[in-house]
């Protein structure tokens, strides 16, 4: 059962007069649980489509489907709403707020959120879960200061977790990360994904996107090609170097 | 290279550097225009008496130049006396001068026209140049009176006594220094020497309609009190120039309010320029970080700060520099109507006030660049806008909090910047304690509690000039009894019985510890002394008793128990001051004598109002209804209740009321000002908050909400605080000067609902609908914004 669906899905920038197609009619489907990685050389739109189909940016033409309705025609208030209670992001930079605590980040959504009516203590006992889940709960009460880039990227993954999002989003979720913080937070990402939630992540690190059970790879606006594992059981090194064979077989 | 990078910074950072040159802008245009203004103030009434020739002392006599005991014959006789200047005067009621239309000219207290030629004063016109002139035909006046008249330059008047009949053209208005002031608000007209020649050659019939002042120059004004009150039996008025001056105390209030309120903008413009250049080079922390990491010297990337700024700080300045005249002249408007207010240095205020701001703007960068020096490129990279922080930040733990999760942000967003919501608070705290203090003054003035101060309670008061002028002469005694009777007949057969009295004003010789002085006394005319009130001792019981103000206590040196001699024009009588009274009658220079001491009202200098107290008990609403009948009764002519001879008496409560609203419109305008510049800088800096904010499903609606709610908490903050401090902060500020005036025990009448709750919430609601309308531009940053974030 597709999750999100886009059709003729395009984004035209107009710079200085001129103008740019980011995206030109990308058709896209994705099935409920699947974990998509999105690949490409750097300006190829891999971004704008995550932020497109994820109704963070506008689109120019064509529709985004998500939870039977094309979300291209909603509202800005009804976007938040879906933000908020069904969808998760996961960005390259940790942005949080400054002046609160880990915890407190990751509570936010939860709280100004109506979705589910349980009690505060009830969402703070299921942040904490989520953070005990992720290891990270003894950085609880520090700032968002005191805490490893690793430890705040799961942070992240946590907060966008905390409202049982249908999807989870993420642009380059180990981009800053070095490699030790960045299998961590893959491996937590997987995890979750083995619990039912679809994921699609933007990436440029092959070895991550070995991780997803399809990888969908952008030149120019356009989707170049899809790949997807005949095994998933697969070694982790072996789909790596299958992965790699066809990148470069795409140009990669 | 380095005018390269400054170009490029200047542009790419457009907003903020445009932020900051507004706040240069307002901050030059506060400093050069508050630092003149306070020059100006602290000269204040000694400027202006100085220009208008005031001297240290001032008399006023009944009678003509040419008669015997004119000031010319009497003062070169003193010997203390350096040198003097005389205004003749005719003394004229509202019959005398009228509209084209034939209707009564409005004003109150007696008039005084002269011979603007003849002036010993100095009169100053709008542009505070000496008037010196005026063509035949044609009048100046007192700014009170073209104001009360609705008077514009060319309309007509006419001046008509006895068979002459002058139609004259309204030429401008004058200043006066004697009369300018709201406490001693005698009006003039100012005639051509012709013009007032024939006024009075041909219309004077009584001698005593005529007067003069003289204005004294002199080292030992006590010496020519004592010589002026021996030689001169007609005297009518002896002040010393310190007397005039309390008399603008109120007028000074006004000025003074203008300069706490410059003060108060040149603190709001240090501490929101401070912040600003903290900021800005906060976010230049990564840049500076680069810089050093690539191994440009530290003075070198000091000095482009510093000339970034530097070129801002100049821009700012001159802008504000040449907005700070007009700026000043707006602020220092409303007293400069009445006086002339100046200093002798010129355009030297302003251009000190604004190199002070450039100096200040270096001061504050070359302290904020600091990190230059201090810290390695890795510390500056960190320590960036996007960087890492070594402040613990959270303060409060939402997970533990019950309130909604803006609230929540805000209030933790407050309390983590404690400094700069503090700084935002306590601006608006001080405006609003001003709003606040002068709210008790002016409903302490419109009220009815400070009419004892003045004369008896009574119901109703009402002023007959002509007919009091009438009573001035021997045998007036007798004739005022009787029109009181007959008042009192006619109120008992339109079905509202009363008793009348009135008030009446002497100069008497006093000699205390072999002194003598010239002091004005007050006699009630049909009262009986229990009417009045006593602040301590027992109230005179007949003519050989007296009560006397705490001033003129210290003035004669006098106290309860002690004896005194008054001459109640008699001859000498010993008398005992048992009590003592406060009133703000000649600023407290009174003493009050039994009805029953000796005088004639041929000596009678000046007059309260009738005054009525109705015996049948009437309800507010019936001597509301009576004033009309007594209107009806005495054609036409003004009748008050006790909060109108109030504020009357005291002179002053519309130029306080407009004081007031003044301080409320700036309050208004630092708020907006404030919280406009403060929330662009915030929406500036946390540009990737609100963008993740929207990025995890915050309405736009909630984060401009959650903004709105800091500026809340400060300005609520603000204004408890304001309404704590605003009592104690009224007797503080304001009670010197009541007590300056006479009153030594002041009690303030205090409405909460203005005080607690109106002004404050007005102030608020200020603060909450600018703070929405700068944060709507939140909705422009788009929750995709978090894929440009630096």
């Amino acid at each position: 059962m597709n999750i999100i669906e886009a059709n003729n899905l395009c984004k035209t920038y107009i710079v200085d007069k001129r103008q740019n197609n980011v995206l030109k009619n990308v058709n896209l489907r994705v099935e409920k649980g699947e974990m998509v990685g999105i690949m490409g050389p750097s300006g190829s739109g891999k971004s704008t489509l995550l932020y497109c189909i994820s109704g963070m940016d506008k689109i120019t033409s064509g529709e985004v489907i998500f939870d039977h309705k094309d979300i291209s025609q909603l509202s800005k208030n009804e976007l938040s709403e879906l933000r908020l209670n069904k969808m998760g992001f996961i960005f390259q930079q940790m942005f949080m707020m400054k002046n609160l605590s880990i915890l407190d980040n990751i509570l936010l959504p939860s709280v100004e959120s109506k979705k589910e009516t349980i009690s505060r203590k009830e969402k703070l006992a299921k942040a904490e879960a989520l953070m005990r889940k992720l290891g990270i709960i003894e950085i609880a009460d520090n700032d968002i200061n005191e805490v490893s880039g690793g430890q705040l990227q799961r942070a992240c993954i946590a907060r966008s977790m905390i409202n049982n999002p249908d999807i989870l989003f993420a642009d380059e979720p180990t981009g800053a990360l070095n490699r030790q913080s960045s299998k961590e937070v893959m491996d937590e990402l997987c995890k979750l994904n083995d619990e039912g939630t679809t994921i699609m992540m933007v990436t440029h690190d092959a070895k991550v996107a070995a991780r997803c059970t399809r990888i969908l790879y952008i030149v120019d606006g356009q989707i170049a090609g899809e790949y997807k594992f005949a095994n998933n059981k697969l070694e982790q090194k072996e789909k790596e170097r299958l992965l790699n064979t066809w990148l470069m077989d795409m140009g990669w | 290279m380095f005018l390269r990078i400054l170009k490029k910074d200047i542009k790419r950072k457009k907003t903020m550097n445009i932020i900051m040159l507004v706040f240069i802008i307002l901050a030059s245009m506060f400093v050069a225009s508050g630092l003149n203004n306070v020059i100006t103030i602290a000269n204040g009434t000694n400027y202006f008496f100085d220009q208008a020739g005031l001297g240290d002392y001032i008399a006023a006599r009944k009678g003509s130049g040419s008669s015997t005991e004119a000031f010319d014959d009497i003062l070169p006789t003193i010997g203390e006396i350096k040198s003097y200047r005389v205004d003749e005067v005719i003394f004229a009621t509202k019959e005398t001068v009228e509209t084209e239309k034939g209707e009564q000219a409005k004003f109150d207290n007696t008039m005084l026209i002269q011979s603007l030629e003849d002036s010993g004063l100095n009169y100053f016109d709008i542009n505070d140049k000496v008037a010196t002139i005026v063509p035949e035909g044609h009048f100046y006046s007192s700014y009170r009176f073209a104001k009360d008249n609705n008077l514009k330059s060319g309309d007509k008047m006419i001046v008509k006594s006895n068979d002459v009949r002058l139609n004259l053209t309204f030429d401008g208005t004058l200043k006066d220094a004697l009369f300018g002031s709201d406490m001693l608000n005698n009006v003039r007209l100012f005639l051509s020497r012709t013009d007032y020649t024939n006024l009075r050659d041909n219309g004077v019939s009584e001698p005593g309609m005529i007067g003069e002042f003289a204005y004294i120059d002199t080292d030992d004004v006590a010496a020519v009190d004592v010589a002026l009150t021996k030689k001169c039996p007609t005297l009518m008025l002896n002040r010393p120039r310190a007397t005039i001056e309390s008399a603008y105390f109120m007028n000074m209030v006004l000025a003074f309010v203008t300069l706490i309120l410059s003060v108060c903008l040149i603190i709001v413009s240090f501490v929101i320029l401070r912040f600003t250049i903290t900021f800005t080079i906060t976010e230049e922390y990564r840049e500076i970080g680069v810089m050093k990491a690539i191994g440009i010297r530290d003075i070198k990337i000091k000095s482009l700060y510093l000339t970034k700024y530097l070129v801002i700080a100049v821009l700012g300045s001159l802008i504000g520099f040449g907005v700070s005249f007009p700026f000043s002249k707006l602020l220092l408007g409303s007293v400069t109507k009445m006086m002339v207010l100046g200093n002798g240095l010129g355009i030297i205020p302003n251009i000190i006030g604004s190199l002070l701001v450039v100096l200040s703007i270096l001061g504050f960068a070359y302290l904020a660049t600091g990190v230059v020096k201090k810290a390695t490129p890795v510390d500056a990279i960190r320590k960036g806008q996007t960087g890492e922080r070594f402040k613990k930040k959270s303060k409060l733990k939402l997970s533990k909090s019950r309130i909604n999760s803006i609230t929540f942000m805000a209030c933790n967003d407050v309390l983590s910047n404690k400094k700069k919501y503090i700084a935002v608070a306590s601006v608006f705290a001080l405006c609003t304690a001003f709003v606040l203090v002068m709210t008790n003054t002016v409903n302490t003035m419109k009220g009815d509690g400070l009419i004892d101060s003045f004369s008896a309670r009574s119901d109703l008061y009402y002023t007959d000039q002509d007919k009091q002028m009438s009573f001035m002469h021997e045998g007036g005694n007798e004739e005022i009894k009787e029109y009181m009777t007959k008042v009192e007949n006619d109120l008992t057969d339109m079905g509202m019985p009363g008793h009348i009295f009135v008030d009446a004003q002497y100069i008497f010789k006093i000699t205390s510890n072999d002194n003598e002085y010239s002091i004005s006394c007050q006699q009630g005319i049909g009262s009986t002394i229990d009417m009045y009130t006593f602040t301590q001792g027992t109230a005179p019981q007949n003519m050989y008793e007296i009560a006397i103000t705490p001033t003129i206590s210290s003035k004669i040196n006098a106290h309860i128990g002690d004896t005194v001699t008054v001459d109640y024009g008699t001859g000498p009588v010993q008398t005992t001051v048992t009590a003592y009274y406060q009133t703000m009658n000649w600023m407290g220079e009174v003493i009050r004598i039994h009805e029953s001491a000796p005088t004639n009202l041929k000596n009678c200098t000046s007059w309260m109002a009738f005054q009525i107290n109705f015996t049948d008990h009437p309800s507010a609403n019936t001597i509301k209804e009576r004033k009309q009948k007594l209107i009806e009764y005495l054609g036409g002519k003004e009748v008050q209740l006790p909060n109108e001879y109030q504020a009357d008496c005291i002179g002053v409560v519309p130029t306080m009321e407009t004081v007031q609203i003044s301080l409320l419109a700036i309050t208004l305008v630092v708020v907006t000002l404030v919280v406009v510049l403060m929330e662009r800088s915030f929406i500036i800096d946390e540009k990737n908050e609100i963008a993740i904010l929207k990025a995890v499903g915050f309405k736009d609606r909630r984060i401009i909400l959650y903004h709105m709610i800091r500026f809340g908490i400060a300005t609520l903050v603000a204004v408890i605080f304001a309404g704590a401090i605003s009592i104690p902060l009224t007797y503080a500020t304001i009670g010197p000067i009541f007590l300056s005036m006479g009153m030594s025990t002041m009690k303030f009448i205090i409405d909460p609902l203005s005080v607690f709750v109106m002004y404050p919430l007005i102030i608020l609601a200020a603060a909450l609908l600018i703070a929405f309308i700068t944060s709507l531009i939140t909705k422009t940053i788009k929750s995709s914004d978090t894929a440009s974030i630096e």
